[in-house]
């Protein structure tokens, strides 16, 4: 690879590196079990609620899509 | 003193127009019950009856606050100098467990009654026209800030990907789980930003990397971030917190 090629292929390299963040946090994985954060929640609620809500309106809107695709279709 | 000065008053009116007054301030204070339990979020009871009928006024609320909203009226934007800095995280868990999205390998699926159903990756998203806006954040917990977002004209993406922009409802999947849903006179309000950048820097994962929907006309919980999919449907799609009772349209 020419002194030109190289220069413009880590350019290149720092260009897309710096397309995303640099302060990525440590990505510590959400603990489930454990109380929601923040004023909207019920005491009650855990972080891993919304997971469990969020599986089971993805079936039921899987469903009435699945429908409404159909009728859609069918004009 | 007030209450005894008002019965006496009261006294020498006729039995009718007192039944009248007393059934006016009975609706009254009924209606602002019923207002504060919807704005609050709680429960004042678990009974499925009463929850039912809650459900249905928030969902009557929904409707006039649609019927009273304009696509003309734009939310107020602020020079450079009222930003807050640092702008606050929100979310349900803590800023240490914020969601990682791999920008690389990054597409977003596009679902329900549109035209183009093919996913789009960073760079495709990144090429569309881009525009700023200094706008105020709501929370709905009872604080505001105020910043800087960049990225394309919701309206503009709805029709580079031939939404049927007579459906009633846009939805939203994230990264974190979280999801959420709009109207959709909101999703074509000329505010109404899929944003890419915060403060002129690709948005940062606390933030909401690769992409948050900002509405500045809405609350703060119906502006979904790390989003990885999102839907045109007839069919209300709700969301987590307003499927936990909080308003749907919440918004002006």
């Amino acid at each position: 690879m020419g002194p030109i090629r190289a220069i413009i292929a880590i350019a290149g390299l720092a260009a897309s590196a710096s397309a995303y963040p640099a302060d990525a946090p440590s990505g510590k994985p959400m603990k489930m079990d454990e109380p929601m954060r923040g004023e909207m929640k019920k005491n009650t609620m855990k972080k891993g609620d919304v997971r469990k809500a969020a599986e089971k309106k993805a079936r039921e809107l899987k469903a009435m899509m699945e429908k409404e695709a159909a009728g859609a279709a069918k004009k | 003193m007030k209450k005894r000065a008002m019965e006496t008053s009261l006294a020498h009116q006729s039995p009718r127009l007192i039944r009248s007054i007393e059934r006016r301030l009975f609706l009254r204070q009924g209606l602002s019950l019923g207002a504060l339990a919807l704005l609050s979020g709680c429960d004042l009871t678990d009974d499925e009856g009463v929850q039912r009928l809650l459900t249905g006024m928030s969902r009557w609320n929904d409707r006039v606050q649609s019927w009273l909203f304009s696509s003309n009226k734009l939310a107020p934007e602020f020079p450079e100098s009222a930003i807050t800095r640092p702008f606050p995280f929100n979310a349900f868990y803590g800023e240490d467990e914020v969601t990682l999205v791999d920008g690389k390998s990054y597409k977003m699926e596009i679902e329900g009654l549109v035209r183009e159903k093919k996913p789009w990756t960073l760079p495709e998203l990144y090429a569309l026209p881009q525009t700023s806006q200094i706008t105020r954040h709501i929370c709905v917990e009872g604080w505001s800030a105020i910043g800087k977002w960049s990225g394309v004209r919701f309206s503009t993406f709805l029709e580079r990907i031939g939404a049927d922009t007579t459906a009633k409802y846009v939805g939203f999947e994230c990264a974190d789980d979280y999801y959420t849903s709009i109207d959709m006179a909101t999703a074509l309000h000329p505010q109404t930003l899929l944003t890419f950048r915060y403060a002129d820097e690709i948005l940062p994962p606390k933030y909401g990397f690769p992409m948050k929907l900002r509405i500045p006309t809405k609350l703060g919980f119906k502006n979904p971030k790390h989003i990885m999919a999102m839907f045109v449907t007839n069919e209300y799609p709700g969301g987590y917190w307003e499927d936990q009772g909080y308003n749907w349209f919440s918004g002006s």
